[in-house]
């Protein structure tokens, strides 16, 4: 789309991090990066991150800025929910384009698990904003809940079960057990995510992200460098603010999205090799496939059967192990999406490397599937 | 600006301008963006557009009403809005399933109308 290239990435120890607070992990996930395309913080002129919600930070990128030292002539804090990830790259490309910096850090996370407990968390997330506080949030919803209505509604309509939904953790938890950096590794089947504890009907545990610690980076560089991905389209895509607002609660703005940047791109979704997407429940997963055109609507949970969205299958899915499995700190969780398809399109991957990867989509979703970001990544 | 929401009969805001309802509420009409709203009585009718049973309960304050039904009702009227089904077995709320306001004041649930 414009001269703009993903030149480093990096993350910072990933799971349960208890000896580090949130700008001790992005400052480990920045100096990675940096690393990673042979620059050092000298070189940042710009700046992007997003929100925390472990800290009362009202300024936060002058937090981070400040955290490292560093004086930048482009910065601002990006939120758009779980879109921020993919929508960073967009917003960081547009600096470059613009001849605003060079350089742009993109950086983010926090100590979501060590912070408080896992509880505390539950309560928080349920008293942030994602339910209406006045029209949603005195009826009790988890966040899940939410999703659930999703799920239900996308049952209803086209059929999908509980074991096509399973098959969605299954797949990306074989994937976290190739990720060295993935906090939860141990393979799981069908039967155990059906038989996982019911937390709000139709969606189990195991249907549910985790709450991990971690940060990730990226630079997005005007120069192009010898292991630097191309950015060759994106596209966002926003239907509601609450989900009650969503007169179609099966479709997502992923339709719109997505549409957009395989136009900008000049691809089409078979032209995909990997599909990072934002897996914060099983469901989300499948409205995606169906809402970027990898499968007709409806279609989602048969195309994820038989193997389709593992590694070794025609379209391998959320190779790092997403939100489900390896890593999911709040609004950076969708970063680690941009990062897993760098690595690959760079033949980086290791173990779930996934052959020949020349065309990378990631996806990023935000709020309760009201607003997404799609981003299409080329081999440099 | 339209007033906190009367809890004493079944309400949604309603544009002056083009006469039909909305919700959430917001600074002017989704369908006419007229900016004349206000509070209007609506049926209480309508069905169940998708639902979901609550298993673990997200702050203390909802511990003992775990199982509970939350769902959205899709109103005669047209508006979709969060709620909960109560007063019926949470194996027994299906989609489509028609339901009416429980008659009280308060925040609004809905009950089975069959």
């Amino acid at each position: 789309m414009m001269q703009a290239y993903l030149s480093g990435v990096g993350e910072s120890p990933l799971g349960s991090v208890p000896s580090m607070n949130a700008l001790e992990l992005q400052r480990a996930a920045a100096l990675a990066a940096l690393d990673d395309a042979g620059l050092t913080l000298k070189d940042v002129d710009g700046l992007l991150t997003t929100p925390i919600r472990v800290a009362q930070w009202a300024m936060p990128v002058g937090m981070v800025a400040q955290g490292l030292g560093i004086r930048p002539g482009y910065l601002a804090t990006l939120d758009v929910a779980g879109a921020s990830g993919t929508a960073m790259v967009h917003h960081a490309a547009m600096a470059v384009a613009t001849g605003q910096a060079e350089t742009v850090l993109c950086v983010a996370g926090q100590n979501q698990l060590s912070n408080v407990s896992r509880d505390a968390t539950v309560a928080q997330l349920a008293n942030v904003g994602w339910a209406s506080p006045e029209y949603e949030a005195p009826y009790g919803p988890l966040i899940p809940t939410l999703y659930a209505l999703v799920a239900q509604r996308h049952m209803h309509e086209y059929g999908t079960t509980a074991e096509q939904m399973a098959e969605v953790a299954v797949a990306i938890r074989g994937h976290a057990s190739l990720n060295p950096n993935a906090y939860k590794k141990e393979p799981i089947s069908v039967a155990d995510v059906v038989g996982s504890r019911m937390i709000t009907s139709p969606l189990h545990l195991l249907d549910c992200a985790i709450v991990t610690d971690g940060a990730a980076a990226f630079v997005v560089t005007k120069a192009k460098k010898n292991r630097s991905v191309k950015i060759l389209g994106q596209g966002y895509g926003f239907t509601h603010a609450y989900i009650g607002e969503h007169d179609h609660i099966a479709t997502t703005g992923a339709v719109q999205s997505g549409r957009d940047a395989f136009k900008m791109a000049g691809v089409t979704p078979a032209d995909i090799d990997v599909a990072e997407l934002y897996d914060c429940f099983t469901i989300t997963v499948i409205a995606e496939l169906e809402d970027l055109g990898f499968c007709k609507k409806g279609e989602g949970g048969a195309f994820v059967e038989g193997g389709r969205i593992r590694l070794g299958g025609e379209l391998p899915v959320t190779t790092h192990g997403g939100l489900l499995s390896a890593v999911h700190p709040g609004l950076a969780g969708g970063m680690f999406h941009v990062v897993e398809a760098v690595r690959q399109l760079r033949g980086e991957a290791g173990a779930r490397q996934v052959p020949d990867c020349e065309l990378a989509l990631a996806h990023g979703n935000g709020g309760i599937i009201g607003i997404h970001c799609t981003l299409i990544l080329g081999r440099g | 600006m339209l007033p906190p929401r009367p809890l004493d009969k079944f309400v949604l805001p309603r544009c002056e301008s083009c006469g039909k309802f909305h919700f959430y509420p917001k600074p002017m009409c989704p369908h006419c963006q007229g900016t004349k709203l206000a509070w209007a009585e609506a049926s209480g009718k309508g069905e169940v557009y998708s639902f979901s049973t609550v298993h673990r309960a997200p702050t203390p304050e909802f511990k003992a009403d775990v199982p509970y039904v939350v769902a959205i009702v899709k109103t005669a009227e047209g508006p979709h809005l969060l709620s909960r089904i109560v007063d019926v077995a949470p194996e027994a709320v299906r989609i489509g399933m028609r339901v009416k306001v429980r008659p009280g004041s308060g925040l609004p649930v809905f009950v089975s109308a069959d």
